[in-house]
């Protein structure tokens, strides 16, 4: 219940930010953009795929049509990952920061709630509201699709958690930087230096880090921070493939889950222990 | 019953680099409340009162020492169910109105639905914001924050209240509707553990006063006790005081005052008087003059607070 509360707290708090409705807006206009620009038509030798009225394939059967259109779809994904995970964060890293800030904190704590429960709810309500931004527009995708190419494809629909899992994993590395920093600026900075250099230095380590020495030890101990961070780009070739009907790998899944599950324990520690 | 109670409470915090700098704002501190009373601790800025607040509420750990809050220790979240408080610099979303700042606060002291909307309601009104709770708290001035934060401290009805500095920010007659309240609480039963560097403030409501400073109990007792009784001298020195005998005074919690050539006691009686003229000799601190005065305690503490609030 308190849970509940803490997580409604902090979703009232997301939404009187500019941030999120901005969020949402993109996420209106593009939906409107797709709804203007696909279509398909049916002639005698198939079936094409118009964007914006102009012909943008040749005539296909409909395994091949329903092929393009899952690619479509999976790009459509890959953009909403990357504008979830770029504008999602920085929507939403202030909330363990303000939460943490003096003159706040004392009236959370002094509710008969535990810090780590504190912790889960500003947690769980960011990644409440990245869900309800994510499935706003996945569903309106599936929508799209199907209305305008008869495609009904719950494949797309599955995207909606995949890229909200996506996202929480990232956001407990947020929410461990933010207790341990209690700086939105900062904590933003370090995840996009992550996301950004770290996280593919470390996925193309072979061709990186594995240059400066042979070392099986620093190796091992590259392969250990790889393995410690949640797996982002890994999961996003595998969340597409999902969505093209190819075999995927659970594996950076599974890891990312218990990556993050150390980073959310982490920063509970951490504020376990911390003077306010 | 006991509702509050401390044992040998100290605590240092560390800062700055590689926990260079050390500040130790509470010292052995014991005290314990009654339920039902109205207990104040008073001390000039930096005391360590807050320091002893959160100490009890677990938003910071003691060094040493224990502490219980309703018979639960304060580290458990048990503690706190039937705990109210009004931190010194609380801060509102200013998006909420103070209807929902109540809700909201309620609702994570575990209350809901219809019993926490006339809660709220009821509590807006006895604060006298009844017309400011669909507001938004960003318009609210410092007065009213602070009638508002008194409201949400009260939110869960809760048997304990800790108000830190209340009255801060609050005109006269907010001051004394304050004050209202607190009596109107402690008719009901509840605790109250106030914070404040103005005696003025606590006397007219306090049953019981600890004064504090440098984070040392120095004395405890009802405000007739602590203004009513005591004698003042001025003991003249030939030198100053020394170190050891500042520490050892303090530690046998001795009122003292220093000034440029002795110092001024509170006593409460003439063996009382000999005791600091005891520990003086004891530390080889030559006696110019004992010259009895004639104000009270109460002029003591203020002069003892003043000290340090003074710019
Ligand atoms: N978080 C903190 N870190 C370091 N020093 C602190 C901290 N909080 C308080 N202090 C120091 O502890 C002492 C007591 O502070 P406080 O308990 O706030 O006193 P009061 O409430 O009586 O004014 C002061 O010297 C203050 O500077
Ligand atoms: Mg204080």
């Amino acid at each position: 219940m308190k849970l509940l509360a803490l997580v409604r707290m902090t979703l009232r708090e997301l939404a009187a930010k500019a941030t999120i409705i901005i969020l949402a807006a993109i996420s209106t206009i593009v939906l409107l953009g797709l709804a203007l620009a696909v279509s398909t038509s049916v002639t005698q030798e198939g079936t094409i795929l118009q964007l914006f009225g102009q012909q943008a394939t040749p005539p296909m059967p409909q395994e091949e049509l329903v092929t393009a259109i899952r690619s479509m779809q999976a790009g459509l994904a890959g953009g909403l990952f990357t504008g979830i995970i770029l504008f999602g964060i920085f929507a939403t890293a202030g909330v363990v920061p303000d939460a943490l800030e003096k003159g706040t904190v004392d009236l959370y704590l002094s509710k008969p709630i535990a810090r780590w429960e504190l912790l889960l709810g500003k947690y769980l309500g960011a990644v409440v509201a990245i869900f309800a931004n994510v499935i706003y527009f996945v569903l309106g995708a599936w929508v799209i699709f199907g209305l305008k190419c008869h495609l009904w494809d719950a494949r797309i629909l599955l995207s909606a958690v995949t890229i909200t899992f996506m996202f929480a994993c990232l956001y407990a590395v947020v929410t461990f930087l933010a207790v341990v920093t209690r700086n939105t600026p900062i904590s933003i900075i370090l995840v996009y230096l992550y996301l950004f250099i770290i996280g593919s230095v470390l996925q193309n380590r072979e061709g990186s880090l594995y240059l400066i020495s042979e070392n099986t030890a620093f190796r091992a101990v590259v392969d250990g921070i790889y393995y410690l961070l949640p797996q982002l780009s890994a999961m996003r070739d595998n969340g597409a493939r999902q969505l093209m009907a190819q075999e995927m790998d659970w594996r950076p899944f599974v890891q990312s889950f218990l990556s993050s599950a150390l980073f959310f324990f982490g920063g509970a520690v951490v504020l376990k222990r911390r003077d306010f | 019953m006991i509702a509050i109670a401390t044992e040998q409470l100290s605590k240092t915090y560390v800062s700055g680099f590689r926990g260079k700098r050390r500040v130790q704002a509470l010292h052995d501190l014991t005290l314990s409340v009654e339920s039902g009373e109205i207990f104040s601790l008073l001390g000039p800025n930096g005391a360590g009162k807050t320091t002893a607040i959160k100490i009890l509420l677990s938003l910071t750990r003691q060094t040493e020492g224990s502490a219980t809050l309703l018979g639960h220790d304060v580290s458990s979240p048990r503690a706190r169910a039937k705990v109210g408080f009004l931190p010194e610099n609380h801060r509102y979303p200013g998006y909420l109105t103070g209807q929902q700042v109540l809700r909201s606060f309620g609702a994570l002291s575990g209350i809901s639905g219809v019993h926490l909307r006339s809660r709220a309601a009821m509590l807006l009104e006895l604060v006298g914001m009844k017309e400011w709770g669909r507001v938004k708290v960003k318009r609210y001035s410092k007065g009213m924050m602070q009638r508002l934060g008194l409201a949400q401290a009260m939110v869960n009805d809760p048997d304990v209240l800790f108000l830190d500095e209340p009255t801060d920010g609050v005109d006269p007659v907010g001051r004394a509707e304050i004050r209202d309240v607190l009596r109107d609480l402690k008719t009901r039963g509840k605790t109250i553990f106030l914070n404040s560097h103005l005696l003025s403030e606590v006397e007219l409501v306090s049953d019981r006063v600890a004064i504090l400073d440098k984070g040392r109990l120095l004395k405890v007792g009802t405000v007739d006790e602590l203004t009513a009784t005591g004698e003042r001298y001025h003991v003249g020195l030939a030198d100053g005081l020394t170190q050891a005998f500042r520490t050892e005074a303090s530690a046998k919690v001795m009122a003292f005052v220093e000034e440029r050539n002795g110092l001024v006691v509170d006593v409460a009686s003439i063996p009382e008087l000999n005791a600091v003229i005891d520990l003086l000799r004891r530390h080889g601190i030559q006696i110019a003059s004992v010259t009895k005065e004639r104000s009270t305690l109460e002029e003591s503490f203020l002069s003892l607070i003043k000290r340090e609030v003074a710019p």
